[in-house]
């Protein structure tokens, strides 16, 4: 499997910001400060357990559920 | 007029609460910020100042220099009056004991908001709402509240880390006619007129990256770049010998790009063939080598860019590095740097670090009212 940490971190902006794009950049800032950079993660990454366990954690902590 | 700002640079501490109280009152202010210089009397100051405006909801905490309109100052008070126009409402927390459990105390301030405005922390318009923390800038505590203040709200929080005069000893937050220091204060804004944020930094990204690869978070230390000892990777990029990187630290901090936007990491000093910065990296953050331009123009044309697209302002909030301040020192621009805001209403204060989305260093953060 691949594409799992981009599709979470997609969610989280989404979720977060509700269409809004002054704040889909403000999520990703934040997300960005966390060490968690959308940027760097495609359809095609590998779906590394760690990275995952991290992202669930963000999004606990942001109050999203993915 | 909704926003005035008022200053004074009298030794004597009576008269200088009264000089400034006498500039703001006839606006009838709902909330009075102001930022003083450490070496007045930091008690006496804050209890004088709640006294002079009563029930107005007053802070603001010490500095390592001042900004007013037209002015950058030392050893000065300088205070801003918004009246319920421009402020329609105001809530404050002060949060204690920073450096022990920062996140349980962001938790009970925000609950406090809600409490406060009747809604969650979450569904506050971010347009309608500010925030403003002031931090005691030797907390070393910054980046943990700012990530969960981030987390809870989208609220935009901006400010900046409290000073001594480059003592660095103790700094103090005012709120409450009282002072506080491990501690940070949160002010909830509901705004009555249309504002938004500048965050300005002198500097253009080189095509040269450092990744960290080994930190130690807590003593905001990097070990490693790319897998190299700290000091030697960023010298090998900066193409000069080890020994004299620190000599590079004001010009050429590194940035991590959101976009095309640098957020500055600065280099504080070296140990051993560590580099210790101002503020946190995370372990496998991928930073970009900077290198510094003019700040005056730098400034000068963000400030510009936003009035084209925002309006006219009618008051500044400018939280402007300390780093930022020595090296206008440095080149004698303090004055022009001051004539940039001689227009508008301004108070500032030049900061042991800023606060916008995180922690960040050797940059302004600047909160603009329409």
């Amino acid at each position: 499997m691949a594409g799992v940490i981009k599709k979470m971190l997609d969610n989280i902006i989404a979720k977060r910001s509700k269409g809004d794009i002054t704040m889909m950049n403000l999520t990703k800032a934040k997300l960005i400060f966390k060490g968690l950079n959308p940027d760097k993660f495609t359809n095609t990454s590998e779906d590394d357990p760690e990275m995952i366990k991290k992202i669930r954690a963000a999004a606990q902590e942001m109050g999203v559920s993915i | 007029m909704n926003i005035k700002t008022s200053y004074s640079i009298d030794k004597n501490l009576d008269n200088a609460v009264k000089e400034i109280s006498s500039g703001l009152n006839d606006i009838n202010p709902e909330a009075v910020l102001y930022f003083a210089s450490s070496n007045i009397d930091p008690a006496d100051l804050s209890s004088k100042m709640q006294e002079a405006f009563d029930s107005t909801t007053v802070f603001g905490c010490t500095t390592s220099g001042e900004i007013t309109s037209g002015k950058m100052l030392d050893n000065s008070v300088v205070a801003m009056g918004l009246n319920s126009k421009a402020v329609e409402d105001i809530k404050i927390e002060v949060l204690e004991n920073i450096s022990e459990d920062s996140n349980t105390a962001v938790e009970k301030a925000l609950k406090s908001f809600e409490n406060h405005y009747g809604a969650s922390m979450h569904d506050l318009d971010p347009k309608k709402y500010v925030g403003v923390i002031l931090i005691d800038g030797l907390s070393v505590a910054e980046e943990k509240i700012m990530d969960r203040i981030g987390d809870l709200t989208n609220v935009p929080f901006i400010g900046g880390s409290a000073g001594d005069d480059l003592k660095f000893k103790q700094t103090h937050i005012f709120a409450n006619g009282k002072t506080y220091s491990n501690a940070a204060l949160l002010a909830l804004i509901k705004v009555g007129v249309p504002f938004d944020i500048i965050k300005t930094q002198s500097f253009k990204p080189l095509d040269k990256i450092l990744t960290a690869t080994k930190v130690n978070e807590a003593k905001r230390e990097v070990i490693e770049f790319n897998n190299r000892p700290a000091v030697e990777e960023y010298a090998s990029v900066l193409g000069i010998t080890a020994d004299k990187v620190s000599d590079y630290f004001m010009t050429n901090p590194v940035g991590l790009m959101i976009g095309d936007d640098p957020y500055v990491r600065s280099p504080q000093h070296v140990e051993g063939t560590s580099m210790i910065f101002y503020c946190n990296i995370l372990e496998g953050m991928e930073l970009t080598l900077l290198q510094s331009e003019n700040i005056i123009d730098e400034t000068k044309k963000d400030l510009a860019d936003k009035e084209k697209e925002f309006g006219k302002f009618s008051g500044i909030i400018n939280f402007n590095c300390i780093l930022r301040t020595l090296e206008l020192k440095a080149k004698q621009q303090t004055d022009a740097y001051g004539e940039l805001f001689s227009d508008i209403p301004t108070v500032g204060f030049s900061t042991y670090g800023e606060e916008f989305v995180g922690h960040i260093n050797q940059t302004a953060t600047i909160l603009v009212f329409k």
